[in-house]
């Protein structure tokens, strides 16, 4: 596969299917932050994108997930090649943070001794933009301080925290705080 | 052959909720461009579509209050409120479309079209539609009668007010029956320009009226409304001449400080996009149909806020946002099989509310 740019619409596809699975958000979802392809140039930028596309077609290889077996043998296949890997492993965890927070982490020392250099690799907000959009806010049913003003006497509401793919269907979940005691939540 | 004027108490109530319907009409496209704004770009478009979609908003309140005022019942949530998009608007001998689109140069043409109603007399036209075909500014009970301008439609509803207070006068009576707790007023309500304020007879009635009409045309001798606020058409116009008008400026020759406006920093959504254009089953199709029951569950509360509980407007607020969340995620996203264009909100209401009732009549069923 080549180093394709970062304009290549399947490249963007992978970038965004890996980044499905591991941040535990949908496409859409990191579609809808608008940062799709200026996170995905900012990893190219940083470690080149030759090592991206060695992670992205590694995460394409791996096993298809069928059932739960699937899933736990596709979880342990990722682990071992991608995120277990001295070299993929600090960089998929850092394309996580990415979506969650913004912002690009400086990678361990031991990493760029070892792959380095990487000039480019030095702790940074992506842009004004990818603050307001990271993942966490949703995460934790809150708005990026600044941003997104969710609308007065909003605060009177508790946080409504999404469901993610692998959640129980019945979460302890986030409800009003209202003195009532939930019998079947109570530990007997 | 329907007359435009308006004779009876029931024949007012219509023609006031279709002016809720035209002046919400509006909001769907004012939002949907304002939201398709790409972030950090175009910052005077943004917030001139901001302070218009807000007055819009407060247009519709004052249209509440005026149907309140004579005993009607707001009903945002009935069928058909919600146009089909693209939906017709009369302007003069044509008349235009006006759709759920990007914000570009073609979207502002549109919106000075919706915010220049000619002065009217409150006279009608026949025009012929094809078959569901959705149209505003039409006679309440007749789908051929339209009226010329919305300024001839606001014209039906100020002579009709004046001429069913006066008949009800002679009779030591009045149309003004409502009930005041039903008014909604500036507590509730903020805007940048504009007070919100309870109609309780035929004077605070015109005046409202007056309001709605000249926060988007002007006064006749001014750009400006009767508040000092510039008003919606010079409001775009600014957009097409990238310069800000100020006070004693002559209508099309702004000379105040220049704006700068980037066309095609908008998302390249597919226009009046429906929901049936998206591939059922997936993430983006359940985007779309989320979109859809957050507006419809928007345009409940402000109904229950319509109907004697003016304190609900304030709980709208954050479902407003809600949406507006929604609408960005959508526009992001490429709508597969549209050769490049993204997805947008497709504002198709009624099959959500259907979809809903169906939902609670078995539920009652089965209880």
């Amino acid at each position: 596969m080549s180093a394709a740019k970062t304009g290549d619409a399947s490249r963007l596809d992978q970038f965004l299917a890996f980044s499905a699975e591991v941040t535990a958000f949908g496409v859409v979802e990191l579609q809808g932050t608008g940062q799709a392809e200026a996170y995905l140039q900012t990893v190219d930028d940083v470690v080149g994108a030759a090592l991206v596309d060695e992670l992205l077609v590694l995460h394409a290889k791996a096993p298809r997930a069928t059932g739960n077996e699937g899933r736990a043998a596709r979880g342990a296949h990722l682990r071992r090649t991608i995120f277990g890997d001295g070299k993929l492993g600090p960089v998929a965890r850092n394309i996580v943070k990415l979506w969650y927070s913004g912002v690009w982490y400086e990678l361990p020392g031991a990493w760029t001794e070892t792959y380095g250099p990487a000039p480019q690799d030095v702790t940074f907000v992506v842009s004004p933009s990818s603050y307001v959009e990271g993942l966490l806010w949703t995460a934790i049913g809150a708005h990026p301080a600044g941003a997104k003003a969710p609308g007065y006497g909003s605060w009177a509401a508790p946080p409504r925290i999404p469901r993610f793919a692998d959640d129980p269907v019945s979460p302890p979940s986030a409800e009003p705080v209202d003195g009532t005691v939930d019998a079947e939540r109570v530990p007997a | 052959m329907p007359s435009s004027k308006i004779t009876t108490l029931s024949e007012l109530k219509d023609y006031l909720y279709l002016a809720m319907q035209l002046e919400h009409a509006t909001l769907p496209a004012y939002l949907t461009a304002l939201y398709s704004i790409k972030p950090g770009t175009n910052t005077d478009a943004v917030h001139i579509l901001r302070v218009v979609a807000v007055e819009e908003m407060l247009h519709l309140s004052i249209a509440a209050n005026l149907l309140n005022a004579i005993g009607g019942t707001p009903d945002l949530a009935h069928p058909g409120f919600v146009p089909s998009y693209p939906t017709y608007l009369p302007d003069g001998e044509t008349d235009f479309k006006v759709g759920i689109t990007r914000f570009g140069k073609e979207a502002v043409e549109t919106f000075k079209k919706i915010e220049r109603p000619s002065k009217g007399d409150g006279r009608l036209v026949r025009r012929s539609y094809a078959p569901g075909t959705s149209v505003l500014g039409r006679h309440p009970k007749s789908d051929e009668m339209h009226f010329y301008s919305i300024g001839d439609f606001y014209k039906a509803i100020e002579d009709g007010f004046e001429l069913l207070e006066a008949e009800a006068q002679g009779l030591g009576k009045t149309i003004f029956i409502g009930d005041p707790k039903r008014q909604v007023t500036s507590e509730y309500y903020y805007s940048g320009g504009g007070a919100l304020f309870a109609v309780t007879d035929l004077e605070s009635a015109k005046r409202a009226i007056t309001l709605v009409m000249t926060q988007g045309e002007g006064t006749p001798t001014s750009i400006y409304d009767n508040d000092g606020e510039l008003s919606h058409f010079y409001r775009f116009d600014q957009l097409t001449h990238g310069r800000y008008y100020q006070k004693g400026d002559e209508p099309h020759h702004p000379t105040g400080p220049a704006l700068s406006v980037d066309w095609e920093a908008s998302y390249p959504i597919e226009a009046n996009v429906k929901l049936a254009d998206f591939p059922a089953g997936t993430e983006l199709y359940d985007a779309a149909q989320s979109f859809n029951q957050a507006y419809a569950k928007f345009l409940k509360a402000i109904t229950r806020a319509f109907n004697g509980k003016p304190e609900l407007l304030l709980t709208a607020v954050p479902l407003m946002f809600d949406f507006r969340n929604l609408i960005t995620e959508l526009v992001r996203n490429p709508l597969p099989g549209s050769a490049g264009r993204n997805a947008a909100p497709t504002f198709e209401i009624d099959a959500v509310t259907a979809a809903e009732s169906l939902a609670a009549a078995r539920q009652e069923v089965v209880a």
